[in-house]
């Protein structure tokens, strides 16, 4: 058995800014259509769990659903291959704002028109706005795109802000074009500049991108864990993955119960929604890197510490002897546990489990684990 | 008795047991949110059914992925078709998709691990 060569600090790292900044949820790839559905209902459902207000919930649902739908329209262009046409959606809350940012290629013979519209946006005041959306509806005909700009006025109506935009040149053809839009979970009718706090905002997740991009991370969730975002993660990630099938299973099979040990096991949580935790996965030379980050209880950090490090010391022949033991160990078998996902994770990673626990308050403490499969 | 029928969904496998032929499939994907409990009446039912079984009774898996805490309720099931076996001659196939060497591979320790009657099946 080999050893990984993942880099658990950088993991660590983006935990603790993760946590920090309250940043939610981001995907970096190919927007199918499947996927972006299941982005959809991850963002819902994670909206919900967090006890977020139907007003709220509704307007930052429709401008995901625009947001989405300029990115899957911009991908279909005849670009050179899969890898340039990864595109990116991140959700944010901080504080009292939910901030939305897309990322796509875009043709850059197309920045001039864009910018042109989006400051003509930006220029309008409410009212103005919505005289502007029915002349551009009726003027227009509809175009195979279904542009016009029609979306970006509708997400500008409903964040009730300004849209703040950057272009990134990727090649002579090709830029890359980032919408940032924020969301103020209080009502204010007043609509608000682009001013610097936004554009701060945006330029943090061009430096976040660049990151994603060099460590090539297809996903990051910082949310609330429970079956159904369990199973629209592996939704998103089994029609991300276009491995063989055995590296896919493994892959899945390991996200399964890495998962699972958040909803079954975390801290911090609610039966009614489920427990907060983070999950990302990133992709080098087919070498897949799982992490997870949960809070554990201090009374439980113990048990935690021995039993990973005992999987990690045995060999293939003690773990599989280990596993079926476990297997016929029917004095754990509950609702809760069934005494087999470490060694399982272990078993079909094939590599040693990374793992730091530290100390967060009295009662809990942080537990973030790391599974390389390739 | 009354056969057994659940239909699948995206976290848990079809399940039809069927008294009146004694042909029993198990099919497509576990990851329920809580095993345990999803497998209590499949247990119970078959519990029930063995006090009155046919006298041939066919066991298909077709799995295409099951989770650990699935895995012991799998095992339970095994279990108490070794029970079955003392009344009813139980045959199990264990059906892997060609490609797939770890439903394959978990196929052939449970072979090795219950004692029945468990043939290895390409679908």
């Amino acid at each position: 058995m080999s050893s990984i060569t993942g880099d658990l600090d950088y993991a660590l790292e983006l935990f603790r800014d993760m946590q920090r900044e309250n940043l939610s949820y981001i995907y970096r790839g190919i927007f199918s259509q499947k996927i972006t559905d299941n982005i959809l209902s991850l963002a819902e459902g994670n909206l919900t769990n967090v006890g977020e207000s139907s007003t709220v919930k509704k307007r930052v649902f429709s401008i995901m659903v625009e947001g989405l739908q300029n990115i899957t329209r911009h991908q279909d262009e005849n670009l050179i291959n899969e890898k340039d046409r990864t595109g990116i959606f991140v959700i944010q809350r901080k504080g009292d704002n939910y901030f939305i940012t897309t990322g796509n290629l875009i043709d850059k013979n197309h920045i001039t028109k864009l910018t042109g519209q989006l400051n003509k946006i930006n220029s309008l005041e409410k009212d103005e706005l919505k005289k502007y959306y029915k002349e551009v509806l009726n003027e227009t005909e509809i175009s195979k795109k279904g542009g016009a700009g029609l979306g970006l006025i509708e997400m500008a109506r409903k964040s009730g802000n300004k849209l703040a935009f950057d272009f990134t040149e990727v090649t002579d053809t090709y830029s890359f074009f980032y919408l940032h839009l924020e969301i103020s979970r209080s009502k204010d009718d007043a609509r608000k500049d682009t001013d610097k706090e936004v554009n701060e905002s945006l330029k943090s997740i061009k430096g976040l991108h660049k990151i994603l991009n060099k460590e090539n991370i297809l996903l990051i969730f910082n949310g609330i864990f429970n079956q159904d975002s369990l199973i629209n993660l592996l939704t998103i990630i089994e029609g991300h993955m276009s491995t063989k099938i055995n590296l896919r299973k493994r892959v899945f099979n390991i996200m399964v119960e890495m998962l699972q040990n958040i909803v079954k096991h975390a801290g911090k949580g609610t039966v009614e929604s489920g427990n907060p935790g983070i999950f990302f996965i990133s992709e080098k030379n087919n070498l897949y890197l799982l992490n997870t980050g949960n809070y554990v209880l201090n009374s439980k950090v113990e048990e935690l510490r021995k039993k990973i490090d005992y999987v990690n010391e045995l060999n293939e022949t003690d773990l599989n002897n280990f596993y079926n033991k476990s297997l016929f160990n029917f004095e754990i078998d509950s609702s809760k546990e069934s005494g087999l996902g470490l060694i399982e994770i272990r078993l079909k990673s094939q590599n040693k489990l990374k793992y730091t626990i530290s100390k967060v308050d009295e009662q809990f403490s942080f537990f973030a684990l790391q599974t390389g499969v390739n | 008795m009354e056969s057994l029928f659940i239909e699948a969904t995206e976290a848990t496998p079809k399940i039809n047991l069927n008294s009146d032929t004694g042909i029993f499939l198990l099919a497509e994907r576990s990851l329920p949110e809580n095993a345990f409990e999803f497998y209590q009446p499949i247990l119970k039912w078959l519990n029930e059914y063995a006090e009155e079984p046919k006298e041939e009774t066919i066991v298909n898996f077709k799995l295409d992925y099951f989770t650990t805490s699935s895995a012991k309720q799998i095992i339970k099931i095994f279990l108490s078709l070794e029970e079955l076996n003392n009344t009813s001659k139980v045959s199990i196939n264990w059906y892997y998709k060609k490609e797939d060497v770890d439903m394959y591979a978990i196929g052939l320790k449970y072979s090795k691990l219950v004692n029945l009657n468990l043939q290895l099946k390409e679908f």
